[in-house]
């Protein structure tokens, strides 16, 4: 019996901590729908998608695209040159590939900050201080880790099926996207998805490299919008960020399960 | 080694394919391993982000150091570095993460999911849109003034110009305990039921059961922990960037918010290189005790 009270104080206990985790979100929903929206914590008098309109049209709206070029720009640009390089790698038997790749992975472990100074000054350089320079420096930060899960990945592709593969005269080309990429489509999946979320969340980059409000992806639009001073529009920002949020959040539940079989995949292996 | 392993023919009659394939991983690799160089070398110099310092620049040797070391702000930064990280990541995240991974295992499943969409959500969160919420979250108008101070008859705080470091700190929790949680979970899953069964009957206490049973069984799980968290928050930018900008004054200035504004605010490149190669130092002999701890035998 008295176990019984017990674990239902822990219950109580612990759904009052979910819900004051959950609290500023029921705050951001409220204001989301609010025709009248400021700030305050308030039953709307009415509901409205206006905001949700606003925050995607105008620079809103190029905000958002900006942010879906900048996030699959980078996941793709990433796995294509990741694979490209990853397979020969995992096929060919070169000396010290292992350490050469952890070597890359730890050195990225350390804070990038730091390797932001030259590629700022080279990207100046080179008149890549927008959208094109943010892909192009988000996927050399991203290669090291990529490199190393493709890798593994393709690891774990039985060579005995190329092998018949070629008997029967298959070309390499056929090889590579017939069986292996096919095998491992999973893993590439997950790769992809990460370096995606990764790059729509990416704020400091954008922070240095973006110039004008156009070019902004939305990480720094909402910011530039929420930090200035004055009177800020709370409902518009309230939609703005959940348009926003959806992405990353939403393709993580969807993804979910695969997202495990992903990751048992990988492994912890030199 | 070499050749010992043969080479596969439809492999051997591509191997320039194979090659041209790895070339553009490799330019790219080829310049990541230059720009770390670059911001390396950068740090013996006086180079500036405009004006004339900015072409012609020198070497000063070790004066960007010896400069963290004499001027204020470098250690500033450093010790709220060393507080913000202590607080939000290996108080906060590890120990709430490890208890609700440790209580949940008994909950219903019900409340165990609602409780993990929960925290999950706020992992899953842009940090942007994280600093939003915790910026209109503890406004004078926000829900914490309305839910609590107000109807207790105070009025209404301004949190963020008055307790800007603990803001960031809980926001900081509120955001990153869910890894904690997922990786103590797993953890606490490989314990095997006999060996606590043993425990119990032998007349441990439940709080002996986790600190002389558990807690050295899942050690390496802890080591990593530590290890991926501290790295994460103590280089952590956005969060604390979007919502306080380091201020008021300097109150909740961590060193990456301290190099980003000596770089690209004040311009001084050479020493912006100088306190990330220093923030690179310090993150690396944390590692390394990490590693030591999780390698160590019992």
């Amino acid at each position: 019996m008295e176990n019984e009270a017990h674990s239902r104080a822990m219950a109580l206990a612990l759904s009052f901590m979910a819900l004051i985790w959950i609290s500023p979100f029921a705050w951001l929903i409220l204001n989301a729908f609010d025709p009248a929206a400021t700030g305050r914590l308030a039953i709307p008098q009415g509901v409205t998608l206006g905001n949700f309109a606003q925050a995607m049209s105008g620079n809103a709206g190029r905000q958002f695209l900006n942010s879906v070029y900048i996030a699959a720009g980078t996941a793709t640009l990433t796995v294509i040159v990741g694979i490209a390089a990853a397979y020969p790698l995992s096929r060919l038997k070169i000396p010290g590939r292992n350490a050469f790749l952890w070597a890359l992975v730890v050195m990225r472990m350390l804070p990038s900050i730091g390797v932001l100074v030259p590629m700022y000054f080279v990207s100046q350089s080179m008149g890549l201080l927008n959208n094109y320079g943010v892909v192009l420096a988000l996927t050399i930060l991203n290669l090291p880790f990529t490199l190393l899960l493709l890798k593994n990945f393709f690891d774990t592709v039985p060579v005995e099926l190329e092998e018949a593969a070629y008997v029967e005269g298959a070309s390499l080309w056929h090889i590579v996207t017939r069986i292996v990429l096919p095998l491992s489509r999973a893993g590439i999946a997950v790769v992809w998805f990460f370096t995606f979320t990764g790059a729509w969340n990416e704020f400091l980059l954008p922070l240095i490299f973006s110039r004008t409000e156009q070019g902004f992806p939305m990480s720094v639009g909402l910011y530039a919008a929420f930090g200035q001073n004055g009177a800020i529009q709370y409902g518009f920002l309230a939609a703005y960020s959940i348009i926003y949020a959806a992405p990353a959040v939403g393709v993580y539940f969807l993804l979910r399960r695969n997202m495990n079989t992903g990751f048992a995949g990988v492994g912890v292996k030199g | 080694m070499a050749m010992k392993n043969q080479i596969n023919p439809w492999l051997a009659s591509n191997v320039w394919l194979l090659v041209l394939g790895m070339l553009p991983a490799f330019l790219l690799l080829a310049a990541l391993i230059y720009f770390t160089a670059w911001a390396f070398s950068f740090s013996f110099t006086d180079l500036e982000l405009v004006g004339r310092k900015s072409v012609n620049w020198s070497w000063v040797g070790f004066e960007n150091y010896v400069r963290l070391w004499t001027r204020k702000g470098f250690l500033d930064a450093l010790w709220t570095t060393v507080i913000f990280t202590f607080f939000s990541a290996i108080v906060g995240q590890s120990v709430l993460g490890f208890l609700l991974a440790g209580t949940l295992r008994t909950t219903k499943s019900n409340l165990r999911s609602f409780i993990e969409v929960a925290i999950m959500l706020g992992w899953l969160l842009p940090d942007i849109v994280a600093a939003f919420l915790w910026s209109a979250t503890t406004s004078q108008t926000g829900l914490i003034n309305n839910l609590i101070i107000t109807p207790l008859g105070f009025k209404p705080v301004n949190f963020i110009s008055e307790f800007a470091l603990p803001v960031v700190t809980i926001a900081n929790i509120w955001k990153g305990t869910a890894w904690s949680y997922l990786l103590f979970s797993a953890a606490l899953d490989s314990v095997s039921r006999e060996v606590v069964e043993a425990a119990k009957v032998d007349g441990a206490t439940p709080f002996q059961r986790i600190w002389l049973v558990i807690l050295p069984i899942i050690r390496p799980h802890i080591a990593t922990n530590m290890l991926f968290i501290t790295i994460w928050t103590f280089t952590y930018f956005p969060l604390i960037y979007a919502l306080t900008g380091g201020g008021p004054g300097r109150q909740s200035e961590t060193l990456a918010i301290f190099m980003y504004k000596q770089s690209f605010g004040t311009g001084k490149l050479g020493y912006g290189s100088a306190i990330s190669v220093a923030m690179l130092l310090i993150v690396g002999a944390l590692s390394l005790i990490y590693l030591r701890l999780l390698r160590e035998p019992k």
